[in-house]
């Protein structure tokens, strides 16, 4: 499979780049991972004049604590992000990075190259949207920040312009006695899940004092499930809530049917998968310790 | 196991776990794949395919696509078949009505039919240059399910006129009777086998050189060459001799790269066009995915089932359509082959089969890992499990009233094929051991009371090996072919070093250890002493018309070549030592001393050794006597096992030789809440006789039990109403991974096989153990809540569907008993 013709650049940084793609025009694109941009080309179903390699930029990868936040550079690698020491007070970071594809996409692929794809089914666009998360644009006229609520159109489109480019991720930490859980099924490893759930939430004694419940794969863009999170924000946290706050979220789900199941099933993972992301969430919370892994089948 | 353990010369090479010889230049990247080669002025083939089911080809104009730089030449359909003659059709009418050209002329009848080719400098301009074909297409109707195709409403071949390809009345014994005598009957409205593929990690590659001088030559990862070249030497108008074919390493082939000859002949008219340049085709995945070959789709209606009162299966008759694809090829043998397992692993006597075959729109098949009989063998498991669910009668005492009894081998089938032997109830009582059987069914019973879905399923089957081509002329009594051979060379090279060649094409099973193994058995020296050229070669190897690896044989058919082979050579070598030692031939041994391999005069140190022999033949054999004159030390030997041409009337004779067995228990839980069947355990326990290399055998087990539990959870080939292929890259189609794969507790038994020389029975295809397993577990838990596991592929859909939908898999409206019959 072979792309067809287009030109390379390699920029030396991101305010060049962003240049770059403003003087080449529509038919040019920035290249991250390209775990998501060259199987399309590849494919040949993008068609590009030029490729702009963000590879090569010095510092634009790190992830690092600077008073209550967390600044993950668009290039960190889904890999940097599994491994990472400086998000473990976020573990949903970890159920995200780690869920990732394999070893080589997660190797590849970017933070960054993830949000800007604003795929439906992506796995950062889900976590982060529970998060309080702002992203930094950098474009030829100068810089922005998003706060990531406002960051996702439609499906594979963002707020961003053709010449702008993702600088960075500002997590803001969370508060004590808060924990998230984000679980997805997939069918194997190498597949995007075929529905995921991300639920981040903050207790106080039994009470949920504050929530972020976002759904993947279930709609033109990810969701964010809001009537699920009244089902929980400010009540008191058990089986019954939880069971409440699913099955609002199987509602807001808008599926469709395609290869990977149909409209009813899709809705019936996502509950199973917001009730146990929940369940998970509030064990870590109260401090528990829990691995999880995605489902597969 | 450990450097120091191998090296401890065993009393037998056969039988141990020697490490693979192949595997040093495997794991080191140092193995040659057809993509590997590189020739001096290589042109690249891309294929240009129909992105429709069914479609009338307008038009195609490529003047475009010449027009770009580094374009050499392009074909179309309507210009391949003015260059060649269709291919032959194995089958009678009206299968034989079927025009197939390797591309689609007029006519597109599947999604990914190549319809033309770009042929270009490099595989980049190809790519560019196939874009700029312009194909204009009509659609037409298509046809996607084999019981639609039967319907004949929408025809794919005008030539022939009809779907169907072949249908013929199995019966053997007598059913009606036993149908009246029957305290029970149970009738089975419908099952359905789908379709899914092999996914091998290399694809299909060829690379095409015809020379001037008319001969042409192919360096293909074909894995039954000897049949690709008897289908395009008539088709090219060429004589056998002047094709060539090499393989070298294969990626997997799993029988999917059995069929690859169409184009193999696009690539060779490509060469010819482009002046005898080179040309090369590798395969993409979706290529392979939505054009090289899928196994045959099966669907059984009216079955019905006649029981005795202890639930023992007195008869079954059921009308089976078994979908073939577009193009037939390899077809129509998958509607005799599943008769080597008529019975499958039970005692039943009389049946009767209205098997019919039909074309639809779709990828035409391929004879994949278990070819035929898997499909049967999963109707058989499900026949029986389902009566025993019907009668009451547990699952596991239901196989045990219904299995062939261990004294009762060699077991002549309802229709005379001979089960060599095999001890079924042995077989299952380990696997219960090694799953832990009592623990699960207690915990299952717990889990029950918390509304847990928990089933444990057992799955026997057959893996029937060393077909007899025979079996053909059930289909087609002008077949020109019957029985089974393959060939072995072995020679003591001018060094004295030991080289075999092998008419296999290897891709994976290890063929080059397990001859060194036999070989160094035979001369009593180690099996790194024994060179062994694997991969065909017209040219180099040696060859039968039956040579390849396919349907589970090499442990027959080509150690069988290789210890002939090996008894001719220590002949020879026999005769010469004795000769130069001047000693009787019964006073010599063979063995290793300090000059290497040699002949000794026993408890002398009188001796010659393999450089010494072969020096006497080939170097300094001035004055040799005229009775050794004749030796070569460069033997062949052709196994032939001991066939009969079937009586067709009655559809009966022995139509294999060996028949491995195969035993799976999976213990399966249904999620409460996403409705996905997640095994929770799991056991195969296996029967190939005598065992060549215990590490090699266990290593095919595990992966057909992998390809086998993806096959019934995860990878389908699905189509829509159109012919829209919706699983053509691997996001879609799902194989297998090892997160998927549940941990496999592994056993075995060795009943020797009477009929091979050695003991050993083909394996390798694993008879679908895993898929049996599968759908009996489901069954297990799924029963009580009115469900009848009725298709052979299952996700947390299906069962969502079943279970909550009640849209699928019910059983009030598929499954009815008749009691009292009698
Ligand atoms: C087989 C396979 C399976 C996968 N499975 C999953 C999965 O399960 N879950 C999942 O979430 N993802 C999955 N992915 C996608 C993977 O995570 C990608 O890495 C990710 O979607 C894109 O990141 P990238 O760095 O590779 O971006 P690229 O492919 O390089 O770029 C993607 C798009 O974003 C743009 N872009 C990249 N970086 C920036 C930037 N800094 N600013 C602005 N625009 C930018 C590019 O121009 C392009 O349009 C899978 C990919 C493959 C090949």
């Amino acid at each position: 499979m072979y792309p067809s013709p287009f030109r390379y650049h390699r920029a030396r940084s991101l305010k060049e780049a962003a240049s770059l793609l403003s003087e080449l025009g529509e038919g040019s694109k920035a290249l991250a991972g390209g775990q998501s941009l060259i199987p399309l080309m590849k494919l040949r179903l993008v068609s590009l004049s030029d490729l702009v390699d963000l590879n090569f930029i010095p510092g634009v990868s790190a992830i690092e604590q600077k008073d209550n936040q967390i600044h993950i550079g668009a290039l960190a690698r889904h890999a940097d992000l599994e491994k990472s020491q400086t998000t473990a007070p976020i573990p949903i970071i970890h159920d995200c990075a780690s869920g990732i594809a394999d070893v080589q996409i997660r190797s590849r692929g970017t933070i960054g190259g993830s949000l800007a794809e604003a795929d439906p089914s992506g796995d950062w666009p889900c976590v982060l949207l529970t998060l309080p998360v702002e992203l930094r644009c950098v474009g030829p006229k100068g810089e922005r920040t998003v706060p990531i609520s406002k960051f996702f159109v439609d499906a594979y489109t963002s707020v961003m312009e053709h010449d702008e480019l993702l600088s960075g991720i500002i997590v803001k930490l969370p508060p004590p006695h808060s924990g998230g859980a984000y679980l997805a099924f997939k069918r194997s490893p190498p597949v995007y899940p075929t529905a995921s759930a991300a639920v981040q939430l903050t207790l106080e004694g039994d009470v949920c004092k504050d929530v972020g419940i976002a759904l993947g794969c279930v709609g033109l863009t990810t969701i964010k499930a809001v009537q699920a999170e009244q089902q929980l924000r400010g009540k008191s946290i058990d089986q019954k809530s939880i069971t409440r706050a699913a099955e609002a979220a199987m509602a807001e789900a808008d599926p469709q049917t395609d290869m990977r199941g149909s409209i009813d099933y899709k809705r019936t993972l996502v509950r199973a998968l917001v009730k146990r992301a929940t369940e998970v969430a509030v064990r870590r919370a109260r401090g528990e310790k829990v691995e999880v892994s995605h489902y597969y089948a | 196991m450990s450097k120091a353990k191998e090296n401890k010369k065993p009393k037998r090479w056969v039988g141990t776990s020697l490490r693979r010889k192949e595997d040093d230049r495997l794991i080191r990247g140092h193995g040659k794949f057809v993509d590997d080669n590189r020739l001096g002025e290589m042109l690249f083939l891309k294929m240009v395919s129909s992105p429709y089911g069914h479609a009338k080809i307008l038009k195609v104009d490529v003047s475009e696509a010449e027009k770009l730089p580094g374009v050499v030449c392009t074909l179309t359909g309507t210009e391949v078949a003015s260059l060649m003659q269709p291919f032959m059709e194995i089958g009678p009418e009206p299968g034989a009505k079927i025009v197939d050209y390797p591309m689609a002329v007029n006519r597109a009848r599947y999604q990914g039919e190549p319809v033309a080719a770009v042929i270009a400098k490099s595989q980049a301009i190809a790519e560019d240059a196939a874009e700029l074909v312009h194909v204009e297409y009509e659609m037409l109707d298509a046809v996607v399910t084999g019981e639609d195709a039967i319907q004949d409403k929408v025809i794919l071949h005008e030539s022939s006129g009809t779907n169907l390809v072949w249908r013929g009345l199995y019966e053997w014994g007598e059913v009606d009777k036993a149908f009246k005598e029957a305290a029970y009957v149970v009738n089975i409205d419908r099952l359905h086998f789908h379709r899914f593929t092999a996914a091998p990690l290399e694809n299909n590659a060829i690379l095409a050189h015809w020379e001037p001088d008319g001969r042409l030559h192919f360096w293909c990862n074909n894995s039954f060459p000897t049949f690709a070249i008897q289908f395009l030497a008539p088709a090219l108008g060429l004589r056998l001799e002047q094709i060539h074919v090499k393989t070298e390493d294969i990626g997997g082939s799993f029988g999917v790269k059995i069929t690859h000859y169409p184009q193999m002949a696009v690539c060779a008219l490509a060469s010819r066009k482009a002046g005898g340049r080179p040309v090369k085709w590798t395969e993409t995945r979706t290529g392979n995915l939505t054009a090289s070959g899928h196994c045959n789709e099966r669907t059984y209606r009216n079955t019905r089932v006649a029981l005795d009162k202890n639930g023992v299966i007195q008869a079954i008759e059921s009308r089976q359509i078994d979908d073939c694809g577009a193009y037939t090829r390899y077809e129509p043998l998958g509607a005799v082959i599943w008769s080597q397992v008529v019975p499958g692993v039970y005692r039943v006597k009389n049946l009767r089969i209205d098997f019919a075959q039909v074309v639809s729109n779709k990828c035409p098949c391929a004879p994949i890992r278990g070819y035929s009989r898997l499909q049967h063998l999963w109707f058989m498991e499900r026949v029986l499990d389902i009566c025993s669910y019907e009668l009451g009668i547990a699952a596991d005492e239901m196989r045990l009233q219904n299995y062939i009894k261990p004294e009762e081998f060699p077991y002549t089938t309802p229709n005379g094929c001979v089960y060599d032997s095999g001890n079924y109830p042995k077989m299952l009582e380990i696997a219960k051991e090694l799953v832990g059987w009592d623990r699960w069914v207690k915990k299952q019973q717990e889990a029950k009371k918390e509304g847990r879905m928990i089933g444990i399923g057992i799955g026997t089957t057959l893996d029937s090996g060393t077909n007899n081509f025979g079996q053909s002329r059930i289909i087609n009594p002008y077949a020109p072919f019957s029985g089974n051979s393959e060939a072995a060379n072995i020679k003591v090279d001018l060094d004295g070093n030991i080289v075999v060649s092998l008419g296999s094409t290897p891709q994976g099973q290890g063929h080059e250890t397990t001859t060194a193994q036999v070989v160094a058995d035979e001369l009593n020296i180690h099996p790194d002493m024994v060179s062994v050229r694997t991969g065909f070669d017209t040219e180099w190897n040696t060859y039968t018309g039956h040579s390849g690896t396919y349907a589970s044989q090499f442990a027959v058919t080509g150690l069988s070549a290789v210890h002939g082979a090996a008894q001719k050579l220590k002949k020879e070598m026999k005769k010469l030592a004795a000769y130069a030692l001047q000693a009787k031939e019964e006073d010599l041994e063979f063995g290793v001393g300090n000059m290497g391999p040699e002949l000794r005069v026993k408890g002398t140190d009188k001796s010659i050794n393999y450089w010494g022999l072969a020096n006497l033949v080939n170097v300094n054999n001035a004055g040799l006597p005229n009775e050794i004159a004749e030796l070569t030390l460069n033997c062949r030997y052709i196994y032939r096992p001991p066939f009969q041409i079937p009586d067709l009337k009655r559809k009966y004779g022995n139509l294999t030789l060996t028949y491995a067995a195969q035993l799976h228990i999976a213990v399966v839980e249904i999620d409460p809440e996403m409705y996905t069947p997640k095994i929770l355990d799991y056991a195969a326990v296996d029967d190939c006789g005598t065992v060549v290399n215990p590490m090699i055998v266990e290593g095919q087990v595990r992966g057909a039990t992998a390809h086998g539990i993806g096959a019934a959870l995860m990878e389908a080939c699905v189509y829509d109403s159109v012919g829209n292929m919706l699983t053509s890259t691997f996001s879609d189609y799902t194989p297998i991974t090892a997160v998927n794969m549940p941990k496999v507790h592994y056993g075995h038994i060795e009943s020797p096989s009477p009929f091979s020389f050695n003991g050993a029975k083909g394996m390798g295809e694993g008879g679908g153990a895993a898929l049996h397993a599968i759908s009996a577990a489901l069954q297990n838990a799924l029963f009580e809540y009115g469900i009848t596991i009725d298709d052979s592929f299952t996700t947390g859909n299906t069962l969502y569907d079943a279970l909550v939908g009640k849209k699928v898999m019910q059983r009030a409206n598929n499954v009815k008993v008749e009691r009292g019959v009698a």
